[in-house]
Order: structure tokens, then sequence, then C-alpha cells
């Protein structure tokens, strides 16, 4: 990469008294790149998360964004120029959702028709009708109404950068993948630069462009999802990538489209799957109706190809 | 205290309580020099039977005046207190704060009064004293309750989207500590109007001194008049808190 890293740490340690909770930690994350912090509880990701935007104050080395160190920058005028959503949301229980959103706009002192025209915007984008969230306070929410308000507050002034920590951690799991899926589908849009941290691999693999490991303060492994699954770095690498499971987890990154054969030599309608769902669902479809071939039919209802078990063999899937 | 009074009553309602108690106790000061039939049968024997040395008035302003300057001090000082012992600069107190504003739930107010005198001698300035010392313990209790109460995601979040310590503090800690305050307040001045009349024993104004003389004298009729205008000032404030406290719903 030969432009500027929108977001690059510099052998970054942070130490707490005689305790090291991040060790010179090195990484550049470019612009429009989703960047997902990996790891066992306590390893350091939350804390080089939050070094970024300097709710924590790096002890040695350096934190640039687009080629500036923070640390000239001031504070609070760096925070409302990213975003920040964490697990258990913060909204202030005595605004309302729309207020919510519109906290930094309102630091930032943009003018009342510009803020809520923003407001309704995202509010639309995160799928929260504004006529019935809008009034409402945050103790009225679901934890998935709540969260979703927690991104869109974070996206409020439109920042280059999104930093997310554990957002999702405390959703059950169903409200937890459909946000994730949206969150996806968003970041095609809107193309942020987004740090992630979770301790969910699969969260993880789903999201990330790419996954950086970390273990006791230190970077062990970093690459996109693919990368890592096919060449773990080690036996800690391993075993959080999900051990002998991993061959699944992999084949959950793969769309059926990129093994199907196109030709379909009339093959029964069912059972199927689609261009877009992954290997890993099409193997439990294979399981399920004990056969070795599946049709593939498109959103038309029209069989377009065909996917074997034996093209999933030799592909190493 | 009296909330269970006036539970469903709309916010215009909440507004209308003080202003009927007041009512009442400015009735109670035109009716009471009047109402030597109605006391006779308390002290049948004694020559006087309303309370002659002082206005029921000056006594009513005199004790106001005495909470109102004690309370005004003590909300400064408590509510500065925790705010101050809450801030990154003053946490070293914090602890500190915290076991003074228990204990002094311990101390009786006559002590405080008694050990007041020997410094301070007779009359409003040791019963000021000792109605602030009294009166701010509630206070910073609940002041800091109030602020500690507050989710440290919350702060956690207003920190990371930008906001200044100043508007933390103003949009956020102030408005979400305010009903607990608020509480803490109406604690100590409700606890005030009825310290307040102790002051009497040290020779201050209050409406204490006709439930003083009643006692020295055997006069019931002079006592119950002094508890009543006590008891209906009490209800008029307490009221009037009730009134101003926000409520979210
Ligand atoms: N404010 C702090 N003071 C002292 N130690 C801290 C502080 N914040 C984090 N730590 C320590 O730093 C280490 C890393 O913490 P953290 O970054 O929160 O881990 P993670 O987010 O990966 O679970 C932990 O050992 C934690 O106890
Ligand atoms: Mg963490």
């Amino acid at each position: 990469m030969s432009e500027t890293p929108r977001i690059a740490l510099k052998a970054v340690t942070k130490r707490f008294g005689a305790e090291t909770a991040v060790d010179a930690i090195s990484l550049d994350i470019a612009a429009g790149e989703f960047c997902v912090l990996v790891g066992t509880s306590g390893c350091g990701k939350s804390t080089t998360l939050r070094m970024i935007n300097r709710l924590i104050e790096h002890s040695d080395g350096e934190i640039h964004i687009d080629g500036q160190p923070i640390r000239e920058i001031d504070p609070q005028r760096l925070r409302r120029r990213i975003g920040y959503a964490i697990q258990s949301t913060g909204l202030f229980p005595h605004w309302t959702v729309a207020r919510n959103i519109a906290l930094v706009p309102g630091l930032l002192k943009w003018s009342r028709a510009r803020t809520r025209e923003r407001v309704e915007e995202l509010m639309d984008l995160l799928g929260l009708a504004p006529s019935e969230f809008a009034d409402k306070y945050p103790a009225q929410l679901s934890g998935g109404q709540a969260q979703r308000v927690g991104v869109a507050r974070a996206l409020a002034a439109d920042p280059e950068i999104l930093l997310m920590d554990e957002p999702f951690g405390a959703l059950d799991p169903i409200t937890r993948e459909s946000l994730q899926e949206e969150l996806r589908r968003l970041q095609g849009r809107i193309r942020k630069t987004i740090v992630f941290v979770t301790h969910d691999m699969d969260e993880a693999l789903k999201l990330a462009d790419r996954l950086v490991v970390m273990r006791a303060g230190r970077i062990v492994q970093q690459g996109s999802p693919d990368e890592l699954l096919a060449a773990p770095a080690d036996d800690f690498v391993t075993s959080l990538l999900g051990g002998r499971d991993r061959g699944l987890k992999r084949a959950a990154l793969t769309p059926v489209a990129r093994l199907m054969r196109r030709v379909d030599a009339g093959l029964p309608v069912e059972p199927a799957v689609a261009p877009d769902e992954d290997l890993r669902l099409a193997l439990s479809v294979m399981l399920w109706h004990r056969v070795e071939c599946l049709a593939v039919v498109d959103g038309r209802g029209r069989v377009c190809g065909s996917l074997h078990l034996s093209d999933l063999m030799r592909a190493g899937i | 205290m009296i909330a269970g009074l006036a539970p469903s009553l709309s916010r215009y309602g909440r507004g209308l309580v003080p202003l009927l108690w007041g009512a009442g106790l400015v009735g109670l000061l035109t009716w009471l020099p009047r109402a030597e039939a109605w006391f006779r049968w308390l002290a049948p024997e004694a020559r006087e039977v309303i309370y002659p040395r002082d206005d029921f008035a000056v006594l009513l302003l005199n004790h106001l005046a005495l909470v109102g300057v004690a309370s005004g001090l003590a909300i400064l000082l408590g509510v500065g207190a925790a705010l101050a012992v809450t801030r990154p600069w003053g946490r070293d107190f914090l602890p500190l704060a915290s076991q003074l504003a228990a204990m002094g739930q311990t101390f009786p107010p006559v002590a405080v009064l008694a050990l007041a005198v020997p410094s301070l001698g007779f009359g409003a300035l040791p019963t000021v004293v000792a109605l602030v010392l009294y009166g701010l313990l509630p206070i910073l209790r609940n002041g800091l309750a109030g602020i500690e109460g507050i989710d440290p995601a919350v702060r956690e979040a207003a920190r990371g989207m930008g906001m200044s310590p100043g508007q933390i503090l103003w949009r956020l800690e102030l408005p979400l500590a305010a009903p607990v305050m608020l509480a803490g307040i109406r604690t100590s001045v409700t606890v005030g109007i009825a310290t307040a009349a102790i002051g009497s024993t040290i020779g201050a104004k209050t409406l204490g001194d006709p439930i003083i003389a009643g006692i020295v004298n055997g006069n019931s009729a002079y006592i119950l008049q002094g508890a009543l205008l006590i008891g209906v000032l009490a209800l008029t404030l307490d009221s009037l808190f009730e009134a101003v406290t926000p409520r979210r719903g």
C-alpha cells in the first residue's frame, strides 16, 4: 500500500502501573477497511481501541490518523471525528432516541434542520422508523433496538472512523446475527474505516476484511479470514479459529457461486441452494438429503447451475 | 413525605397543593390572634391564652430566614462537596466524604446545638451553624448517591463522543442525579424546619418560642399554637418539593 493508512499504530504500548496491557503493537489500517481485533478476554483489545480515540493515553509508541500523530489533536475534537459504539450502548437515559442520535451533531453545532435530516436518515438506515422510535426513551427499547440507536449515534456526524467494542456482545444469537448482517450491508454502502473488537471468532470471521489476533497484549497474527483459516500461525490461533471445526468455518466464508458448475444437466429443482448462500449451508443440505449434488437456484426460481460434493473436496474447502 | 396525599394529581394539580398549604398557613396566621375562645379550654387558668410576646408572623419569618440561610449554605456546601469529590481531581476525598455523610445521620441535632453554644454563644448564629452542619449531611449523601449511581457506560459513551467535562456535568450528571439530590435537599429542609425550633432553647427567635414558653409556664395552648404553625410550614415546603421534583415516565 503506497497511500497513508487511515490509522497507523507504531510500536504502541500501554502500561497500567507495572502491568503491560498492550505491548509494542504495530498495525496499519487502510481507509475503508473493516478490521476486527479478536482474542481472549483481557488480551488488550479494548485498551487498543480506546487508545485510538484517546480515552486511554498510550504510554509509548505513536498513533497516527491520516498521518497526523493523535497527541497533536485535542482529545475532544478527535473524538467528535471518530464514531464510538460500546456493548452496553451508554445511551443517555433521560434523552429521547432522536436526541441521543443527535448528540455529536449538537456538539459540532450543526443547524437544527441539518441535524434533524441526518437523524431521520440514520434511523431509516438502521431500520428504526422515525415516527415510531424518535420520541422513545432508551428504557423503552429492546436490546437490539438500543444497539441500533448506539450505532446510529456513532455514525451521526458522518465520521471517517468507527470504533466498536463488542457492540453485539450482549444480544441474543438471533438478534446478533441479524445485526451482523446489517452492519456488513451497511459497510458496503458507507465504506467507513471500522475497528471492531470481539471475542467471538464466528462474528470476527463474518465481518472482517482483516483479522488481527491478539494474545497477552501482542499481535499473534493478522490477515484476511481466509488467509488465517488456511494457515494459522500457531496452536493458539488454530484453537481460537475453532480447531478441527475450522473446515466448516472456512466453508461458511465461501459462497456457493464460487464452486458451482454452470451446466445444469436437467437436475431436479429440489434439493437446492442459492448462489449467494455459503458452502457450510450447502454441506448441511447435502447431509440432510443424503445427496452429493445440489441444484443451484437463482432469485427467480430458475436452476442456474449445480454444486457437487466432489468439487468441494477438490477445492480443499 | 406527604407524597401519598396526592398520588393521582396531574402536574397542574401537584402545583396546587403547596398553594393550598401556603394559604392555610396565612389563614392560620390571621386566625390565631383572634382564636382565644378556641384555645381557652386548653389553659383555663392562664392569664393569656394566645402567645403574646411576638407576632406569629414575625416568628414565622424569622424561622424561615434561619432555615433559608442555613439550607442555602447547606445546599451550596453539600452539592459543591458532592461534585468536588466526584471530579478526577477530588476523587481522593470521596471515601472521607462518604463516611462523613453516613456518620452524620447518627448524630442528634440537639447535640449539635449543645456543641455549638460554647464556641459561638447564644442566638441565631449557633443555630444557623448547627442547622448547616446537620442539614449538610443528607444533601451530601444523596448528592454522592445520585452521581455515583449513574451507569459508568453512559459516562464512558459521553466521553467517547467528545463531550467536555463541563458538558458532561451539566447535560448528564446533574439532570440524572437531580431527583436523588432533590430528595436529599427535601429531607434536609424538612428536618431543618423542625430542628430550627430547638434554636429557641439557645435564644434564637423561632416558632419554637411559643412551645418553649408553653412548656416553662405549663400553658398547653402556646404549645399547640407553635406546633400547628411548624407543622403547616413543614407541610407547605414539603409539598413544594413534591411539586418541583422531576419525574420521568
Ligand atoms: N483502567 C485500567 N487500569 C488498570 N488496568 C487496566 C485498565 N484497563 C484495562 N486494564 C487491564 O489491561 C488488560 C487488558 O484489558 P482490556 O483491554 O480491557 O482487555 P480485552 O478488551 O481484550 O478483554 C487487562 O489485564 C486489564 O485488567
Ligand atoms: Mg474488552
